[in-house]
């Protein structure tokens, strides 16, 4: 069985970014630079098959300023091979781009099984690259996969709903994206695991390599065109307290309601 | 006439909220535009129809076919592909449930064309849409547009209220011939695992959450007893009920329960969307470790330390 697991590389949400320069990833230390929480999970769910019944699992990163760290990183984990793909025309904001550049990647690795993702990019809290890819390939696929179990000739894959979860069986090749549920929390690298990503040798993919001219997916060629980009600004008041010993700090609190005569109870 | 094409789904035997608030919101931003809703399964009710016209809906596209019976993205996008070209509207559009988020983005394929996401608000700029989307756990807004005759967007759990008096009349209802083959049917249906709403949370003035931080089934017990304290009852972040640390009937957001108590507290919650677009309350409290953690920004009131430490100080005061 053949995996490949399309992670990215984000700031991390815990790095408060201001302004404008909110994507501009130049400007933060390399140690902020993480794999997508969710495409953790997904290198969970891919490596998880490969742990129950074998695997070749392929992590290829196309977001982010330095993806050989996130694939080292993946490598780490378990993956057994990693490419990088970056190209400065990529306009990777726009999730049908995104898919088309994957589409890309998917045609020249070839032979493949399973496509592996995280159901969001957080850097633009897109869920729709699984979505769209899925359909550009017209792979069978489910979303939000929160377990998957190997049955016979098919994958029974249980996903997220809404006030509970559906069970539903799909073909061995097809597409998962894997939600942060128990099953799919990212294991941690190994020391073996770290030792052999440090040796890995990590091509680099660009649009040339992947047959892709600039207004393919470059800027000029999205249908998501971005008007404005803000921090956003709470206006709510609030009383927040910050410091003290933990008496201190309930003491306080409680007293601030009281003066604001906020009912505590119902 | 304009019209918008609005993906609905039943929730527990009704009309699904949210879907109901995206088409009161619809209504308020696009004046001149008619509302035209697709519901699709193997058993429609009348009483669902109705609710959607008493909504303002003016047709319903009530399709029945044992291949509807539960959501699966090929037969779903076969039906409503066909309803689009039918009528061609001027934006798609679902709720973000997670139905909603598997069908747009691959409608929009279909039309060569990308999506907005769990929108939060639409303006008008002349004849453009502008749709608002939170990125990055709330820390940033991306105001967006889109290229193509037809819009396609999912709108954000939670985002917009349910008018309380709606004045709407009975909807035109419509159907088309469909049909599905064994190709339409790769991903197959096994069951549906409804979590169990033993509790309801809907009508809790007071209620008592934990999350991640929480740390263990154990240590739930804090949260109960302040709860009890309270007169409240006791909820909680998805990420918990997976774990089983307590039942899935408490969980409280996208997946789980919306309520709107006159307090909620958090403990131990980072304040995820998914968490908290499940919750309109008039006032929060948060207890967080992590003063960076996005439930401080829906706070009142709050105090970054560890609620292990907090949460049995202030049981005792308020027995005290």
């Amino acid at each position: 069985m053949k995996i490949v697991v399309f992670i990215q590389q984000i700031v991390s949400t815990q790095v408060k970014l201001q302004g404008v320069d909110y994507f501009d990833t130049s400007r933060v230390s390399e140690d902020d630079l993480v794999i997508n929480p969710s495409g953790k999970n997904a290198i969970e769910g891919a490596l998880k098959l490969k742990d129950g019944h074998g695997a070749e699992v392929t992590a290829v990163c196309v977001r982010g300023l330095k993806p050989e760290k996130a694939l080292r990183e993946a490598i780490a984990m378990g993956c057994d091979n990693a490419i990088a793909v970056k190209d400065d025309s990529f306009y990777t904001d726009d999730p049908l781009l995104l898919a088309e550049i994957y589409v890309k990647i998917l045609e020249k690795i070839g032979e493949y099984d399973l496509v592996f993702l995280g159901v969001e990019e957080q850097s633009t809290s897109s869920f729709a690259v699984a979505a769209m890819l899925a359909e550009k390939l017209n792979l069978p696929s489910v979303l939000y996969a929160e377990e998957i179990e190997v049955k016979d000739d098919v994958l029974r894959v249980g996903h997220v709903l809404e006030g509970g979860r559906k069970i539903v069986d799909m073909p061995k090749k097809g597409l998962i994206s894997c939600s942060d549920s128990q099953h799919f929390t990212p294991r941690y690298t190994s020391m073996r695991g770290i030792l052999t990503a440090k040796r890995a040798e990590i091509p680099t993919w660009t649009a040339t390599d992947l047959g892709l001219a600039a207004n393919d997916v470059g800027k000029e060629a999205t249908s998501l065109i971005q008007v404005s980009l803000s921090n956003i600004v709470i206006e709510k008041e609030s009383y927040i307290i910050k410091e003290g010993e933990p008496e201190e700090m309930v003491d306080k609190l409680l007293a601030k309601m009281k003066e604001d005569e906020v009912k505590l109870g119902a | 006439m304009k019209k918008i094409l609005v993906f609905t789904q039943i929730r527990e035997e009704k009309v699904e909220e949210n879907a109901l608030g995206l088409i009161n919101k619809l209504l308020e931003v696009f004046k001149d535009a008619e509302i035209t809703a697709a519901l699709f399964g193997q058993q429609l009710k009348d009483d669902w129809i109705q609710e959607l016209g008493k909504h303002g809906v003016k047709k319903v596209y009530a399709i029945e076919a044992p291949e509807l019976e539960v959501y699966l993205s090929r037969p779903y996008v076969k039906t409503m592909l066909e309803i689009i070209k039918e009528i061609q509207p001027i934006m798609v559009i679902a709720s973000g449930m997670v139905y909603g988020e598997d069908l747009i983005p691959r409608l929009a394929v279909h039309h060569g064309v990308s999506c907005a996401q769990r929108v939060v608000d639409f303006t008008l700029d002349g004849e453009d849409i502008l749709f608002h989307t939170p990125v990055r756990d709330d820390q940033a807004m991306i105001v967006s547009k889109i290229k193509g005759e037809i819009k396609f967007a999912t709108s954000r759990t939670g985002a917009f209220f349910i008018n309380e008096n709606p004045t709407g009349g009975s909807p035109e209802i419509a159907s088309i011939d469909i049909s599905f083959n064994p190709e339409d049917m790769i991903v197959s249906h096994v069951e549906i695992k409804e979590a169990e709403r033993t509790v309801n949370l809907k009508d809790a003035k007071v209620i008592v959450a934990g999350g991640r931080g929480v740390g263990g089934k154990d240590n739930f017990q804090i949260i109960r007893e302040i709860a009890e304290l309270l007169g409240g009852e006791i909820g909680a972040t998805r990420a918990c009920t997976d774990v089983h640390w307590i039942e899935e009937t408490y969980e409280i957001g996208q997946t789980g329960q919306s309520v709107s108590p006159d307090l909620y507290i958090g403990a131990g919650i980072s304040g995820a969307p998914q968490h908290m677009s499940g919750i309109k309350a008039k006032t929060v409290i948060a207890i967080n470790t992590d003063e960076g953690a996005p439930i401080f920004n829906y706070a009142d009131y709050g105090i970054v330390g560890d609620m292990h430490a907090i949460l049995p100080i202030l049981k005792k005061k308020l027995e005290g």
